[in-house]
């Protein structure tokens, strides 16, 4: 039986330390730029858009996505990888940023041209799309086109989307160890059919040692990793490369 | 000592003749299928042939206690969730679309007990209170609250809804809540020693930690008061920013990955609960040898760890000797 030796933590205060604080910092000097940053930070999908009715009569919409809406998104990034934020406040900044684009490209009437297509998806058998909702904003906010599969996609229905939209880059999500499975087969399918993309999974139950075992595959072991992978993919670095830089 | 008495003896503060090895979660793996000769999916949809794949853990691994059911789908079903197979190799799990929206107010159907599969799985108890009597304690599983609800609705709307609308969650907890206690009385009521609630969604991988705070403790709470059995409370990932609350909440057992710390547990939540837990379903149990396993295990229990464990589901395609191990080990301790 095991008792508690240690009773310097008795009387602390837990709740304080709960949860981490941390500050959304400045994104814009510019106040119209500011206030529509501030609402993809707390994921406020309602007001961001008379915000960028009003900013499109001074801004043009590039400068509303690339200074206000990624910016912002960015910052959300940065809150997530320092513990202060969790996934549904992601979640939600996500959905403002999305919103916001939308509004900027209707009034370009035409959508806003991105750097290369990524594809993602959450391995079949596995509903959890969790991490692959983090993957997709990220992805988005800095500047990729995400052909989004969404979860419980069939390894056929992975390998197509590729043939058809020739991404940059593949993203493999799985929460459970039975499910993670599907990647290699995706992998195999993939280098048969010619396409040597570099095809990053990650998520729960996958480790880099699983991931590695197989041709194409990078381990991806924080969502906040896919567009420093994304960047290098488009830069035309090797899946080995990759693996190099990333994994080991 | 029967492994009952075994397990009795930890609950009890007592000094058990060795630490006992069980599963909060599903054990049960192909090659225990293979030699039980039940197999999946009937193992999911039938009473006789879950009993037969739960009885392996016992029979096969030598666990102290067996365990049903292998999935987390049996309250959503009944509350109108659509279930996908997971065939022969998987396992069930939740189908789109979702039975509800945020604003729709959920129903606790009357007959709750004998939808969907609900009836195999008390059969399966039965079965498995006759075959082992008062020698092997049988672990029901019951869901938590907030996974049930993020069921409910799709959890990335539960997800939005914890911090935009949060009081709109609350009458899919309450349904949630009575669906799980309810199985877990008629699940008592067929024979279950133990009562192991799974709370995947409440997980901070998902949650903020106030959130589990501010509401699903108070269900999960609640939920413990009316089971009148020991209770395990699994939560997967790491749970050091909620482990204390879980603690708060009435169960005996706090059931833990090795993400999460037994150490921090125990100093947040006092001398009497019960640490389980031990080794990494995933990185360890299914991936590695039977060398990394012990090594494991016996990190685990040097943290804390009071009844042998794997750390969450235990992947079908686990090797068995991996599984065995774990058993050697805790004969050692």
């Amino acid at each position: 039986m095991k008792l508690l030796k240690d009773f310097s933590n008795i009387f602390r205060r837990y709740d304080l330390a709960l949860e981490k604080t941390g500050e959304a910092r400045e994104i814009s000097k510019d106040p119209i730029l500011q206030k529509i940053a501030k609402y993809v930070v707390d994921g406020d999908d309602e007001n961001i858009i008379p915000a960028i009715k009003e900013a499109l009569k001074t801004k043009t919409p590039l400068e509303i996505i690339n200074d206000a809406l990624i910016a912002g998104m960015n910052e959300v990034s940065r809150l997530w990888d320092e513990g202060v934020y969790f996934l549904p406040q992601v979640i939600l900044s996500s959905d403002a940023m999305n919103a916001g684009i939308a509004e900027c490209e209707k009034a370009m009437g035409k959508s806003m041209e991105r750097k290369a297509k990524v594809v993602t998806h959450t391995a079949e058998g596995d509903i959890h799309d969790i991490g692959q909702v983090i993957v997709n904003a990220l992805l988005n906010a800095n500047g990729f086109e995400v052909i989004n599969l969404g979860a419980d996609v069939p390894v056929e229905k992975v390998v197509a989307a590729c043939k058809e939209h020739k991404p940059v880059m593949v993203t493999g999500t799985a929460l459970m160890t039975t499910t993670m499975t599907a990647f290699p087969k995706i992998a195999h399918m993939l280098k048969q059919a010619g396409l040597e993309i570099p095809f990053v999974c990650g998520g729960g139950a996958v480790s880099e040692e699983f991931v590695t075992s197989y041709e194409l595959g990078i381990w991806g072991k924080e969502a906040s990793q896919a567009p420093g992978m994304a960047e290098d993919a488009l830069a035309g670095e090797s899946w080995q490369s990759m693996r190099a830089k990333w994994n080991g | 000592m029967t492994p009952k008495e075994r397990i009795m003896a930890v609950l009890n503060h007592q000094k058990p003749d060795h630490m006992p090895c069980f599963g909060a979660n599903s054990t049960v793996t192909y090659d225990q299928m293979e030699k039980m000769q039940a197999f999946w999916p009937d193992g999911h949809e039938k009473g006789e042939v879950m009993a037969k794949q739960a009885l392996a853990a016992y029979t096969v691994l030598g666990f102290d206690a067996v365990r049903v059911p292998f999935c987390q789908t049996f309250e959503a079903e009944a509350l109108g969730c659509k279930i996908k197979s997971g065939k022969e190799k998987g396992i069930p799990g939740i189908d789109h679309p979702p039975p509800y929206k945020l604003d729709d107010t959920p129903e606790f159907p009357k007959d709750f007990l004998s939808r969907g599969r609900i009836p195999e799985l008390l059969k399966a108890v039965k079965i498995l209170k006759k075959e082992l009597g008062d020698e092997v304690p049988v672990v029901a599983g019951i869901i938590g609250s907030f996974t049930i609800a993020g069921a409910l609705l799709e959890t990335t709307t539960l997800l939005r809804a914890t911090f935009k609308k949060p009081e709109k969650m609350r009458p899919f907890l309450e349904v949630a809540e009575k669906a799980g206690s309810e199985l877990a009385k008629a699940l008592i009521d067929a024979g279950a020693d133990i009562i192991s609630c799974e709370d995947m969604t409440a997980s901070p991988d998902l949650i903020a930690p106030s959130t589990y705070r501010d509401y699903e403790m108070e269900y999960q709470t609640r939920q413990f008061e009316k089971i009148s059995v020991p209770k395990i409370l699994h939560i997967c990932g790491n749970v050091d920013p909620i482990v204390e609350y879980m603690g708060k909440t009435g169960a005996e057992i706090l059931s833990l990955e090795p993400k999460a710390s037994a150490k921090l547990a125990r100093e947040k939540c006092g001398p009497d609960v019960i640490l389980m837990g031990g080794v990494d379903t995933a990185t360890t149990l299914f991936m590695k040898d039977e060398d990394t396993v012990k090594k494991a295990c016996e990190e685990q229990i040097a943290q804390g760890i009071q009844i042998l464990a794997p750390g969450c589901a235990v992947a079908p395609g686990t090797p068995l000797g991996n599984l065995l191990a774990m058993v050697e080990v805790a004969k050692r301790h």
